[in-house]
């Protein structure tokens, strides 16, 4: 891909950017949100079409006006979000669009026959005619894969394909990949976790503000490197962090708390004010079911939650928040904010009370103002307090999340990975807030499956294996082995 | 000064677009109906003064029960009740103010008791209200689709009407008690109201069904687009889970806009029943549930929920109004109205979401892949 | 600004769609602006749309044919008083000087037909709203239908027999009316007639109330079909049942399978209305009330403001005939 460059409306999304890769090559894109390298992508997989610039495959020029052209090329895409449809089983996912007939109807004994090979090259153990639901994400995105390989991709698209796979799935992924690449298959690969990068990349290229930063080949790949082209300057590392807060003790507890998705166990801890409770585990292990019961969105089944000795009322949201327990939740395109709402609209929409006036009627002023403030005190980077939150990149979208909270009194603070798909420059800014927090008094509670801000956050962590806490480890007892350890059952007791 | 004009046909994208369609058909149904010797400003029919009292009292009636259904709409619900609603509370409405021997038999009949008009109408926006409120427990609290439970709706109510009138039709007349207030109030103009009279000059012809719905209006205008409730009846369409996740009872909310909904109906009803001097309650209010639901897209709401405005849906509701207004005015065949009013909805939208390219879109030949 | 251009090259799109659209639907009806002097404006409106008035319109436009100062708007209704009276109030806009209304429910809507009947002459058609002030009322005397009938059955069955009778809502007033007739006429005779099923307008129940009939009087002689879908669905059971040289059938109205029936002698007889002459007759007295100035009592309005317009009795060999003649009326308007 030579020069491109593509405009959007108002800005600039990529300024002659250059791309190559050669067959069988494993690149890794990086670069913070917003550097254009989804835009970049996009252009390569048929989705935007460049304003200027060419394109070359296998020495040809090649218009790519089409999804469909861009797998006619050979470009397989593996999105981010799994373009899937789990009421389907995997051989239909594989082949869906192109389904073979036989007689006008579907024949689906071929396509179980043709997707068996590809799962088989993938180290995917499941029958064809599985359902997708029944599978866990990571092999759902080997389907995913499975999908762009059967439709004889040269070039596999890998954005962020991580971000939601277990510790042992993202190693299995990352075999995969290696794989792929001996097989002569290249293999672009968008991610943040500079750790994975590391160890599967043949050549890093990063991107930074839509133009090119620079490239590593394999021997100069290193976290520090990464760091410097994506940002520009050398970042700190997560700094080690050592508390220095006087902790106000039981400020929240938990008691007996009983989820929906493990009704047989029960979870006790607590968290004193001014202490950072770092959650560890696996996916489903039940921490974001846990932090839901406890905030009263999904409520308990059975237990307690406690702040300040009072106890509240089992399963209600309202009264969390009254009472100064918020949720900054996993998921904050779904249930952290109203995407389309202004930043001022999501900032009050929990406090909404405070701002109205004996009829009910919002005094806007007032309400701007607060907003303003926060935009102001969290840096959040926006045009207006009036922008849409949709338009706002993932960090400053988190940002607004905990705006909403802090705007408010806050006690206790359950974050549920903060920094998920938030580009790393951010991700220090919301590490600073956190501890800013815990500083003010505020118990926080925060929840991740990325070992380094678990590490490098929490004053304590506690690790959860299916339902239950199966260890507890402090500052001297930290590590990522000890977590894994734990995360994958700990101790037989 | 242009400049705010333009920032302001940018905030309301929608209803600046749709006003302008609106002033076209008007334009156009203007210009069409000119005729020599007809007393309307440029000899056009539709200027006649009779004409734009036709109009107004037809848009107050519309316009509520519309208002209402795009509440319901805003929190990405829907109501398909109304016109079946409207039918049963009218029948009710008439057995209230009928005496029990002149009406027909049935269970119904027999149980409701005469009473005077006006209390009447206190029983009608009563139940009218506890049936929207109950439309939207089912939808909020227990989370039942609602286009299955108003569909239900739709067709019981429209059913309970014909029974309980035992298929034949109810008339105003039948009344033994002096109605003619009630006829004012819900078919005369604020003239015949104040002074018994509509002849005083241009105020006093406005329709009372307009004076409602500017009423309506205003109130609906402020709850919605300056009031806790109506904020979050924006969030809950917007994104209901994080709303909830933002401690707002999202079922309550979507309860009491059902509960809007129901109560802008029965209100409707009344000058509705009037208008018709009677109830068949096969036909009474039949497809008004789709009118509102038109009126409401056309004038910006999503059927995804969390868009919409009530000046917006005035300005469907008027479209839809002077489009049949239009038809009949013409003289185009009958029967070519509902016709040309889906045309319309639709060019409408069409542009409205892609300009021309949704034109040449539509009929561009689909590239041959190879 | 580029929003504002936008916002005219769509308004400017819009009107271009709109003016096509409206050119298109004046091509091909609309208002007929004919050249020369202006016409005075007639309307007629239906209760809803039937085959009926489309024989109506028939007569209707022949009116319109025979005079060069008349145009008539022909209106259907929907079946609903709020649809009649939007077009009226759009006809009344339009300056129309008469109308010729079917109300569809004529007691509920006194008080909007003495409000058209303030602005334009009003009469009613096929259904009478009595206490209104409408000039007066053309239509049929479904008694004499009703007696029509029982002369047919006298003829068909001379020697007497039980009779059942057939209608889909047995307290509508040309039901209950030409019930009346059929019973006054048959009265003395050895006709009996038993009684009146009826089917609320659901053609299966009306079907198995023919066919419980024959199977509950197996003596059966004679059944009468009181609206126009009765009679082919007693055929039907009786072909069924094989009887057909047993039982006598009499239907009303001009449905086509009635017709072929009754040459084939299936069907004894029918008897029509003649929606035609209503159109016709409707138009010609409106003119002559708007533009001749003529009051009811000069064009030999009985007293009762109620003109009857005779019903026909078709019989044996006259059934295709009818049946074509339906087909030109219809043929006729388009």
């Amino acid at each position: 891909m030579e020069n491109i460059t593509k405009r959007f409306p108002g800005v600039v999304a990529l300024e002659q950017v250059r791309f190559e890769i050669c067959e069988g090559e494993i690149v890794a894109l990086i670069g913070e949100n917003g550097a254009g390298k989804s835009t970049l992508m996009n252009i390569l997989g048929g989705v935007h079409q460049p304003d200027e610039g060419e394109i070359e495959v296998a020495g040809q020029a090649a218009k790519i006006r089409s999804v469909s052209d861009a797998n006619a090329l050979g470009v397989g895409f593996v999105h981010q979000e799994l373009n899937i449809l789990d009421n389907l089983d995997v051989g239909a996912n594989v082949y869906l669009g192109r389904e073979p007939r036989r007689l006008g109807l579907i024949n689906r004994r071929k396509i179980a026959a043709d997707t068996r090979p590809y799962l088989e090259v993938l180290g995917l153990d499941v029958d064809p005619e599985t359902p997708l639901a029944a599978l866990s994400i990571g092999q759902q995105q080997m389907v995913e894969i499975a999908k762009a390989l059967s439709k004889d991709a040269k070039i596999i698209i890998m954005d962020e394909p991580t971000s939601s796979l277990t510790l042992s799935e993202t190693e299995r992924l990352l075999e995969v990949i290696h794989d792929l690449g001996k097989n002569g298959i290249a293999v672009i690969y968008i991610s943040h976790r500079l750790g994975e990068v590391n160890q599967c990349a043949d050549r890093v290229v990063a991107l930074r503000d839509g133009c090119n930063a620079g490239e590593l080949r394999r021997e100069e790949i290193n976290h520090d490197a990464m760091v410097r082209l994506m940002v520009g300057r050398d970042l700190e590392r997560t700094p080690s962090h050592v508390s220095t807060r006087a902790l106000d003790s039981k400020r929240f507890t938990v008691s007996n708390l009983r989820s929906s998705l493990y009704p047989n166990r029960k979870v006790s801890f607590e968290v004193a004010g001014g202490e950072i409770l770092g959650m560890a585990g696996l996916v489903g292990a039940g921490r974001s079911e846990l932090a839901q019961a406890a905030f009263g969105v999904d409520p308990p089944l059975e237990g307690c939650v406690n702040i300040d000795g009072a106890s509240l009322k089992r399963g209600s949201v309202k009264e969390s928040i009254r009472a100064g327990l918020y949720l900054a939740p996993e998921d904050r395109k779904q249930t952290g904010l109203v995407l389309e709402f202004e930043i001022i609209q999501n900032i009050t929409l929990a406090s909404l009370g405070s701002y109205a006036s004996r009829f009910g009627l919002i005094d806007r002023d007032a309400e701007r103002a607060e907003a303003e403030r926060q935009v102001e005190s969290l840096r959040i980077k926006t045009p207006s307090a009036c922008t849409a939150a949709i338009n706002l990149s993932g960090g400053n979208q988190q940002k607004v999340v905990l705006g909403k909270w802090l705007s408010m009194n806050p006690k206790v603070i359950i974050f549920d990975e903060p920094t998920r798909g938030i580009d790393v420059g951010a991700k220090n800014e919301i590490y600073k807030l956190i501890r800013k927090l815990a500083e003010r008094g505020v118990a926080i509670w925060m929840i991740s499956s990325d070992m380094e801000e678990v590490l490098g956050v929490s004053d304590r962590i506690v690790v959860m294996h299916e339902g239950r806490i199966s260890g507890e480890l402090q500052r001297d007892a930290f590590g990522e082995e000890a977590i894994m350890h734990l995360a994958v059952g700990g101790p037989k007791t | 000064m242009t400049n705010s004009i333009v920032n302001f046909a940018n905030q309301h994208r929608r209803e600046t677009g749709m006003l302008g369609l609106l002033f076209i058909l008007v334009s156009i149904t203007t210009i069409g109906t000119i005729e020599e010797g007809i007393e309307g400003l440029f000899n056009s029919m539709f200027l006649t003064p009779d004409n734009l009292k036709n109009l107004a009292r037809t848009i107050g009636i519309y316009g509520i029960f519309s208002i209402g259904v795009g509440i319901v709409i805003i929190t990405a619900g829907i109501d398909l009740s109304v016109g079946s609603l409207m039918a049963l509370l009218g029948v009710i409405f008439l057995y209230f103010v009928t005496p029990p021997g002149t009406r027909p038999d049935s269970a119904l009949a027999r149980g409701i008791p005469e009473v005077s008009w006006p209390v009447a109408v206190f029983w009608i926006l009563v139940i009218g209200t506890l049936v929207g409120f109950l439309h939207g427990l089912l939808v909020g609290k227990l989370k039942l689709q609602a286009f299955v439970v108003t569909l239900c709706g739709l067709l019981s109510y429209r059913g309970l009407a014909r029974f309980y009138a035992n298929d034949t039709t109810v008339n105003v007349g039948d009344a033994s008690q002096d109605l003619s207030m009630a006829r004012k109030l819900g078919d005369g103009s604020l003239g015949d109201v104040l002074y018994g009279n509509a002849e005083k000059g241009m105020l006093h012809n406005v329709p009372m069904t307009f004076i409602y719905l500017i009423v309506f209006a205003v109130v609906a205008t402020i709850v919605l687009h300056r009031s806790v409730l109506g904020r979050y009846i924006f969030a809950t369409g917007r994104n209901e889970l994080a709303t909830k996740y933002s401690g707002v009872n999202t079922g309550m909310v979507i309860a009491i806009a059902y509960l809007i909904a129901g109560f802008c109906t029965a209100f409707a009803a009344i000058p509705f029943c009037i208008y018709t001097g009677s109830v068949q309650p096969a036909t009474h209010g039949a497809f008004f549930e789709l009118y509102a639901i038109a009126a409401a897209v056309l004038g910006g709401c999503s059927l995804r929920g969390g868009e919409g405005s009530i000046p917006g849906i005035l300005i469907g509701t008027t479209i839809l109004i002077v489009l049949r207004n239009m038809v009949n005015l013409m003289g185009y065949p009958t029967p070519l109205s509902d016709a040309i009013t889906g045309g319309v909805i639709f060019i409408g939208v069409l542009v409205d979401q892609h300009g021309a390219t949704g034109f040449k879109r539509l009929f561009k030949r689909k590239p041959k892949a190879a | 600004m580029t929003l504002m251009t936008s916002l005219i090259s769509r308004s400017a799109f819009c009107f271009l769609a709109l003016t096509c659209v409206t050119s298109i639907l004046t091509s091909c009806g609309g208002s007929k602006k004919s050249g020369g002097k202006k016409k005075v404006r007639l309307a007629f409106v239906t209760n809803a749309s039937a085959d009926f008035w489309a024989y109506a319109q028939a007569g209707i436009r022949q009116a319109e044919a025979e005079f060069d100062d008349i145009e008539v708007e022909f209106k259907v209704g929907d079946g609903s008083a709020a649809k009649q009276r939007e077009l009226c109030e759009a006809l009344l806009v339009r300056g129309v000087k008469g109308i010729a209304i079917s109300p569809t429910n004529p007691s509920g809507q006194k008080e909007m037909l003495n409000e058209w009947a303030e602005k334009a002459a009003l009469i009613t058609v096929d259904s009478d709203a009595v206490d209104s002030n409408r000039k007066f009322y053309l239509g049929t005397d479904n008694v004499a239908a009703g007696r029509q009938a029982g002369e047919l059955l006298k003829e068909a069955l001379p020697n007497g027999g039980k009779v059942m009778a057939f209608v889909g809502l047995g307290d509508q007033a040309n039901a209950v009316e030409r019930y009346r007739g059929l019973k006054e006429a048959v009265e003395g005779t050895k006709i009996e007639i038993i009684d009146l099923r009826t089917d609320e307008v659901d053609f299966g129940k009306a079907r198995r109330n023919a066919e419980d009939t024959l199977t509950n009087y197996p003596d059966i002689a004679g059944m009468v079909g009181l609206w126009s879908y009765n009679a082919p669905l007693i055929l039907e059971a009786v072909r069924d049942k094989g009887v057909l040289d047993q039982v006598k059938i009499i239907g009303f109205d001009e449905d086509p399978r009635t017709l072929k029936a009754i040459d084939k002698g299936e069907i004894h007889g029918t008897v029509v209305q003649k929606p035609y002459e209503f159109g016709y007759q409707a138009i010609v007295a409106l003119r002559a009330m708007v533009i001749e100035g003529k009051t009811p009592k000069d064009l030999e309005i009985p007293a009762t403001n109620q003109k009857f317009i005779e019903t026909l009795v078709i019989r044996k060999g006259e059934g295709l005939n009818y049946l074509k003649k339906c087909e030109a009326w219809k043929a006729s308007i388009k």
